[in-house]
Parts: C-alpha cells; structure tokens; sequence
C-alpha cells in the first residue's frame, strides 16, 4: 500500500483506498490512495486513458454495471466503503451526485427534470418541491433565464442550459459531493465560462471533483489537482503548486504540452 | 500552377480527361439506378393504390347509415354488418385489454433481462419464432386448449384468449426494441441520481419508449383485427341476426365478425350478395386504415411534446 495522499490541512470528504479498477483484465486504475478536500474544487487531469473517468466513476459506483469491469480497494465516505457488501445505492448517490459530458436532461419539463429527484427522494410535493426546485435552479444560475417556462421540455434548451439543468437537477437531490465528467467538452466557450464560474461558486458549499483534459481550466477552477497516467496518480497537490512547481517530470511535460 | 504539382503517372493535361470520362460514367450509372429503383418503387405504390381503389370503387355505393347500423335481414341477403362491426371491436378490445400488460410486461423483461440470462436468450427467439407463426396455428391452438380443454366454447372469451396469444409475441418484440432505443445516457442519469433500477424503468425509459410501444400495440391490433383464422373456430358465428345486446352473457356466446362473414360470405354466392361483401371489405379497410392513422397520430403528438 502507498501512502494516501492527502492534503495536511483539509478535512476528507471522500477517500479511496488502494482502489484499482479493471476492464475484462485490462487494467484501468491501480492503487489510487486519494483524499479528496471537503468544501473544495478538486480537478482530475491526464492524457486520454488515463483512468481519470473511471475514478470519477469509481466515486459513485456507476462503473458497477459495466460489464466485465472488476473493482479492489475501498471508497470511504464518512468512514465507511461504499462497496461493502448491503450498501444502498441510492443512499450512495443521494450524497455523491454526477455530471456528464454531454447533458441529459430527461425527456420531460425543465420543472419535472429538477422535481424528479426530490420528490422520490424526500416525499416532497406542492409548495416544498417549488421551493427547493426554485433554489436548485437558482444555484445552478439557471433560475432568470427558465422562471417563466419551467413546463417547457428541458431538451428545448441550448447545450450549456441543459447542462446547467443537469447541474440544477443533481442539486436538487441535496447531495454533499459533485462529481463532474468533462462537463464542458460538449459546450461553446461561452457556456463553458457560466459552467466554470458556477462551478467556482459550487466549490464553496460543496466538494467539486472535475475531471477536465483543459489544464488551463483546471487551473482557474481547482484548489487542488491530481495528475494521472497510465491509471496511476503522478502527482497530487495544491493546483497553484502544480502547475508552477511541478514536483515529477512527467507532470511537467504533461502541463508544459511535451505529450498528451 | 496546379499542374506542377500533379503526379506524372499520366500526362499532366491528361487528368481532367480521366476525371471528365468517370464524371460521364457516374452519371449514367445514377441514372439507370435512379429509374429502377424509381420504377419499382412506383409499382409498389400503385399496386396498393389499385387494390385500395378497387374496393372503394365496388364497396363504396354500399356504404350508407343504414348498413353501418343496421343487421342483415332476409336470411343475410339484405340489410347491414352492424353485428359484425360490434363484433370485430369487441374482439379487438378485448384482446388489447389482455394483450397490453401481457406483452408490454414481457418486452420490458426481455429488454431489461435479455442480454445476461440465456433464458430470456432463449425467450427472445421463441417469441420472435411465435410472432411468425401463421394465424391458422393460433386458431387451432385456441380451439384445442380454450374452447375444447377450457370448455369455453365457441365464445367471445374464448376469442380473445386466442387474439391475446396471436397479439403478445409482436407487442413483446416491439416493447423490446422501443425501450432499446433509450439512449444509455439517459439511464445513466437516472441512475446517477439515486433511483433504482425500477424507478428509472418507470420514470425515464418508459415514458420515452412509449410511443413506440402504443404504435406496436396498435399495429399488433390491425393485424388481428383482419385476421379470420386466429377465431374462425373459436368465437365466430355466421348468421346473426340477433339484435345484438351487451351483457355477462355476451362473454359466453360466439360473435360476428367482419373476417369470418367476409371468408363465410364468399363461399356462399347465392346467398350473400356480391354488393354486401364488398362493402364490408370496405368496411374492414376502413377500421384498420383508421387504426394505423390513429397509430401515426399519437407517435408524432408525443414526440412533439418532450422530444
């Protein structure tokens, strides 16, 4: 076992222990002991292949249904793995929420793609569920611009609205963690400077994980950064530190444009 | 000058030549494949538009209120096909009400299911097998197990046991293949946001399979609704000029139908008039042609809302 790598000062919203991922034998991720940061905007960088998704992935379980995929290790969140045996999946991601690449938005109304979730979660109806639908539309900094048609379909919406609503959608569930895959690779630069703005924004009441191949987005967003390669963690540390002093050479040639 | 960067390989003006005698080539080719498959394409569209157009022609002058409402009359020489309109309907309702959860449920199974376990493997073929299995099969099958067996007799219910059985296996396979074209995306986000494998079924795949699977069901029913031999010995009767009235006892006793009395009819020349015959063919072109628009009707309305 490596040492985990941890930030000193910060307090761990979520853990991975000795966690390694195959697909049908190929290996995808090996021994990855990472302490993500509470309250703070973690990004996840590395050439194509890297194994940067299947961690994301690994974080919520959503690799599981892959077929042929074989996971060791352990994820812990609030001291306790997430795949162990009788862990309920739903509880899991009520905590942990995810973002694609490209949105998703359900085929239904802007206010039934947010509604969705608390209302099978938490039981909420009438007033309540406008209210908390309202609020996670606000934090995803979609409200103004949906308020008076919420009953239109979400796929109605340009690219970077709909990932906001999927944003929106995920907050909705009231979780503590956010997990992002390349949530801007599908989006103009315009929607991608809203995403990373809200995003920066997030960051302050959430603990963001971003997987991004844009370094000079993860350098404006993240606090911290992991540097990953042939599904192994390179380098890990405070995102500023990284990209000025990178302490290994293969991060340096990465984020110098060397290869990748 | 292009020219000079052009291969030797053949003289340097000789490009465009090569390049002008492939143009006249493609051309040609284009157009001969343009006129076959245009031509073929026309025959297809006219052979349908004659037949169509020929039993409007001989079916239409029989058309009128009284032969929609009315049951024959003077030993089925005179009068209308109102029984068998009622009749045909009753069926088809019947077997839709059965067939729906039946099919829908199983082609949720296969879909969910069908790729791990091979059984549904299995399932899957059987079904697609059964879905092409000639009418007359499930005809016999009806008349050996439900009416024979079941002691049915040759009923209404025992009609719509055999169209449930000829309708399932193609609303399974249609079920299957419309919850197969949810894009994995949308599952994932589902998925990703805490719902259980059901509440993503139920949530998100089915609504968005949907008009699909309406469409299948109705095809499915167009099908059997035309179809004489699936209750040519389960639930028909011929002459009927009962008035016909809808009870617990209906249930129980055979029906007409525009199939049967079509098949039926024709066999007897001297009895039933030509004129009859051919508006009830009408008829029943009518129903399903009204079925399928119906079919088209509701895909294109769904699809406009959220898609």
């Amino acid at each position: 076992m490596t040492a985990t790598m941890a930030i000193p000062t910060q307090k761990t919203a979520i853990e991975t222990v000795d966690l390694s991922v195959s697909y049908n034998g190929k290996s995808a991720l090996r021994n990855v002991n990472l302490a993500f940061p509470e309250n703070a905007v973690t990004a996840l960088i590395g050439p194509s292949g890297c194994g940067k998704s299947t961690l994301l992935r690994a974080l919520n379980r959503m690799n599981d249904r892959i077929p042929g995929v074989d996971i060791r290790g352990k994820v812990l969140l609030n001291g306790k793995d997430i795949y162990a045996r009788g862990v309920n999946l739903t509880r899991l991601r009520r905590e942990v929420g995810m973002v694609f690449q490209k949105p998703n938005p359900f085929p239904m109304s802007i206010f039934e793609n947010v509604a969705l979730g608390p209302r099978l979660h938490y039981g909420l109806r009438g007033r309540a569920l406008r209210e908390v639908v309202e609020d996670a539309l606000r934090k995803a900094a979609l409200w103004d611009e949906v308020k008076d048609e919420l009953h239109k379909s979400g796929l109605a919406l340009s690219g970077g609205q709909q990932q906001r609503l999927c944003i929106a959608r995920m907050l909705a569930v009231q979780p503590r963690i956010l997990l992002m895959d390349e949530p801007c690779s599908a989006l103009d630069p315009i929607s991608t400077q809203k995403i990373e703005e809200l995003i920066i924004e997030l960051g302050k009441q959430y603990t963001v994980i971003v997987v991004t191949h844009n370094l000079q987005q993860a350098a404006r967003i993240s606090h911290y950064t992991g540097f990953l390669m042939y599904g192994e963690v390179i380098e890990w540390g405070e995102t500023r530190q990284l990209f000025e002093r990178p302490r290994r050479p293969e991060t340096e040639d990465y984020i110098r444009g060397r290869f990748g | 000058m292009i020219e000079a960067a052009r291969s030797k390989v053949v003289p340097v003006a000789e490009w465009e030549v090569l390049a002008a005698r492939q143009d006249v080539r493609r051309a040609r080719k284009n157009a001969l494949l343009t006129s076959i498959f245009g031509a073929v394409g026309l025959a297809t569209v006219l052979l349908v538009f004659v037949l169509v157009a020929i039993i409007a022609y001989k079916g239409a002058p029989t058309i009128s209120w009284e032969f929609l409402t009315q049951p024959p009359r003077e030993g089925m020489s005179a009068g209308g096909v109102a029984p068998m309109i009622l009749g045909s309907l009753l069926l088809m309702l019947g077997a839709f009400l059965l067939a729906t959860p039946l099919g829908v449920f199983g082609g949720i199974c296969l879909a969910e299911y069908g790729e791990r376990s091979r059984l549904m493997r299995l399932m899957h073929a059987s079904v697609a097998a059964l879905a092409g299995t000639p009418p007359i099969v499930y005809g016999l099958f009806g008349l050996a197990i439900f009416v024979l067996k079941f002691h049915f007799g040759v009923s209404l219910i025992a009609g719509w046991c055999t169209l449930t059985l000829f309708c399932v296996p193609s609303i399974v396979l249609t079920t299957e293949s419309a919850l197969k074209t949810v894009p994995a995306a949308l599952i994932d986000g589902g998925l990703a946001l805490g719902l259980s494998r059901w509440q993503t079924l139920w949530r998100i795949a089915l609504p968005y399979a949907l008009p699909g699977i309406l469409t299948g069901i109705i095809l499915s029913l167009g099908r059997a609704v035309g179809e004489a031999t699936p209750v040519l010995f389960t639930a028909s009767v011929y002459y009927s000029t009962a008035e016909m009235t809808l009870g617990w006892d209906t249930l129980r006793q055979p029906v007409a139908n525009l199939p049967y009395y079509l098949a039926e009819g024709y066999r007897q020349p001297g009895v039933v008039p030509e004129r009859l015959i051919w508006g009830a063919c009408l008829t029943l072109i009518i129903l399903t042609l009204l079925l399928n628009a119906g079919a088209i009707l509701i895909r294109s309305r769904m699809r406009r809302r959220y898609l």
